[in-house]
């Protein structure tokens, strides 16, 4: 069943194209993810799905419901964590929680929000004083505050520590356990992966490409990247180096010091012909690996750019 | 009831909220009563037998009139006369001079002559003193014609009014009112500086993610801050009254019409600043201006009559001129509601609030707030 879906989308600020054309639908119980760079127009997107601004041109839907005629029903099935966390900073947590919860029609209890956020130690200091990380858990917890069918996060993990960014990894996937549909953005590649279940790769207010994570990795499966080191250095690396440049299988390759890089379409065959070559030459291998594809590589693959986080 | 339960607890968290920052009680409640006490303390005496001037009374030529007249000069109680005797006319003229006396009186040369000369010291024309003595002589030489004519019996009581000469006790009361609608007319014009914090900080904005009724938490704040300047009224009036003797006569719908209307209006002025100003900053640039504009054209700490002419006209057209003029009638003259200075007075405030509020409505509505980040 799909609970959102936005048509075409497109949002300029002045000159700026923020959104040019964005559409994309999301279904039930799915955690959908949007990546990409800094600019890209995450925010904006989600800022016009959250009806906060209204798109140049386009259509967004929560099922039968709509921002013009259903306002009011919509902002109760939604919650939204924005980028920039707001909340009263002279109350504590546990005030702001209860007075958020008011403003629904349904609340979850703050002490259960306060144990999934993992605030209940700090429930009673005012918010000014929480450091960065709390401060965004408790941003989450108030965008879950009303138990919304549809929960929005923009960076949820954005300068949290390892620790901190594993806490809300096993609340979103709490959330989808509970059948909750999740639609967060994130720089981070590994988070997208592990996390959801369709991601969009977004550039320049553009989609790139959307897909599960596993089928955008499989696209790229042509190529990978095999790295040898040897023991024996540099010349030994250079001569399995001109060897495996009259591999057909081998697109390309790089030599650095005693180490050989090397892409192929077929590793496999690459290494054990690779590996008769250095057996013969009496070559000993110190190090092997194939480096597993990641959405880094979609994204380059896709825009051509470098990824930086 | 669902409403009544938003607007309890918002009201609740308006109140934790003014509650903790201490900013607000500092200048909302701290500052004011300071001010007041300084100026009550410098302008006049925590008791009315304080006020007193000094005179020197020239006497050269004793004669019937004159003697008559010092007579009763010297049973005013707070005149001090200097050396306790007359003093020659060279004399006299060098104690003004030199400020050792505040004036000087020249009583009649003879039992025909009519004349009383009044000298004071060129510095200090314009001052309190010098216009409060010149009143009381002026009534005594009235009072004293009256009774050289022999037509009044009520010499006595007229002079028992100048005697107790109640000018220290009327600027205390007049600083009284001044400083409390300068207390909730600076809470008014400072206070929405919290709006443009909460859109700086894009509080606003996440509240409108929300299906919160912002009516509701926008009347929320209102009445927090009416309540705030209740504190405001009860603290001033209690210091004033009982720390240094000034005296209220309240009527009470007056008293309550003009509060009511008055922080309405000066808080739509403060919103109107809100709807313009990007930053706190800026914000407090605007409200600092027009505050230190109202305070001293307004007639806070002395009436508007005593400034130089040309400057009344503006005075004439400030809101708070006239917030502090129906709070001056309902407080201290117990003016009822009915009459129609008093609304000529609120609707000329009113009228200040209301275009404030409708322009900074429209600057708000024009530039939409979700435009600043
Ligand atoms: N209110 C606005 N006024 C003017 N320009 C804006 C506004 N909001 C966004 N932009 C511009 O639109 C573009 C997209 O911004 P957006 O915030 O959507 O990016 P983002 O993908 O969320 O980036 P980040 O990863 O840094 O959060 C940017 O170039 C930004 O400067
Ligand atoms: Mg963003």
């Amino acid at each position: 069943m799909t609970v959102l879906d936005v048509k075409n989308l497109k949002k300029s600020f002045g000159t700026i194209h923020a959104v040019q054309d964005i559409s994309f639908s999301v279904k039930a119980g799915e955690v959908f993810t949007i990546i990409g760079p800094n600019g890209a127009g995450k925010t904006t997107t989600l800022e016009m799905i959250e009806g906060l601004v209204p798109p140049d041109v386009g259509e967004i839907r929560f099922g039968e419901f709509n921002w013009d005629k259903h306002a009011k029903t919509i902002k109760q099935k939604i919650g939204v964590q924005p980028q920039s966390s707001a909340m009263f900073d002279l109350l504590t947590p546990e005030e702001n929680l209860n007075l958020f919860a008011t403003f629904y029609d349904k609340a979850r209890p703050t002490e259960e929000i306060l144990k999934l956020i993992n605030l209940t130690d700090h429930r009673n200091n005012h918010v000014k004083k929480l450091s960065g990380g709390q401060r965004q858990r408790l941003a989450i917890g108030l965008a879950m505050i009303s138990d919304p069918e549809i929960i929005f996060l923009d960076e949820p993990t954005t300068g949290l520590d390892p620790q901190a960014r594993r806490n809300i990894w096993d609340i979103i996937l709490q959330l989808k356990k509970l059948g909750k549909t999740t639609i967060l953005t994130t720089h981070y590649m590994e988070e997208a992966e592990k996390l959801s279940d369709r991601v969009c790769i977004v550039d320049q207010g553009r989609i790139v490409t959307l897909d599960t994570p596993s089928a955008l990795i499989e696209k790229l499966t042509e190529e990978r990247e095999v790295r040898l080191s040897f023991i024996n250095g540099a010349e030994a690396a250079e001569e399995a180096n001109l060897y495996s440049n009259n591999l057909s299988s081998v697109t390309r390759t790089e030599r650095e010091e005693a180490s050989l890089i090397l892409w192929s379409t077929d590793p496999e065959n690459t290494l054990y012909n690779l590996f008769g070559y250095t057996k013969e030459k009496n070559y000993q291998v110190e190090q092997v690996s194939i480096r597993e594809m990641s959405l880094e590589d979609v994204f380059i693959a896709f825009t051509g750019k470098e990824w930086r986080d | 009831m669902k409403h009544f339960k938003q607007f309890k607890q918002m009201f609740a968290a308006q109140l934790k909220l003014t509650f903790r920052e201490k900013q607000a009680w500092f200048w909302g409640i701290f500052f004011p009563v300071i001010l007041m006490s300084i100026f009550m303390v410098i302008f006049s005496g925590s008791s009315d037998n304080e006020f007193s001037a000094k005179v020197a009374i020239v006497n050269e030529n004793p004669n019937p009139t004159s003697e008559m007249l010092l007579q009763q000069l010297t049973s005013i109680p707070v005149l001090e006369i200097e050396s306790g005797d007359t003093v020659s006319r060279e004399k006299a003229d060098e104690l003004v001079k030199d400020q050792e006396v505040h004036a000087a009186i020249v009583l009649p040369e003879s039992a025909d002559d009519t004349s009383i000369f009044f000298i004071v010291n060129k510095e200090n024309e314009q001052g309190v003193t010098t216009q409060a003595l010149s009143g009381m002589l002026n009534n005594f030489v009235q009072q004293a014609n009256l009774y050289a004519v022999g037509a009044v019996p009520t010499y006595e009581l007229h002079f028992e009014s100048i005697t107790s000469s109640s000018n220290q006790l009327s600027y205390t009361d007049f600083l009284l009112t001044g400083m409390i609608a300068l207390a909730i007319a600076q809470g008014g014009m400072f206070g929405m500086v919290d709006l443009v914090e909460m859109r700086r900080k894009g509080l606003i904005k996440r509240l409108r993610m929300t299906p919160a009724n912002m009516n509701i938490f926008g009347l929320s704040d209102m009445i927090m801050r009416l309540l705030f300047s209740v504190i405001q009224i009860i603290l001033l009036t209690i210091i004033g009254v009982f720390l240094f003797g000034a005296n209220v006569y309240i009527n009470f719908p007056s008293l309550l019409v003009v509060f009511l209307l008055g922080a309405l209006s000066f808080n739509a002025l403060g919103y109107f600043f809100s709807s313009f100003s990007k930053t706190s900053e800026a914000y407090m640039g605007v409200a600092n201006i027009a505050s230190f504009l109202m305070m001293f054209l307004s007639g806070i700490f002395f009436p508007i009559e005593t400034m130089p002419e040309w400057i009344q006209p503006l005075s004439n057209i400030l809101p708070l001129t006239y917030f502090v003029e129906g709070l001056r009638e309902s407080m201290v003259y117990s003016t009822s509601i009915f009459s129609t200075g008093i609304w000529i007075a609120i609707g000329i405030m009113l009228l200040w609030g209301a275009v404030a509020f409708i322009i900074g409505s429209w600057l708000y509505k024009r530039k939409s707030i979700v435009a600043t980040r």
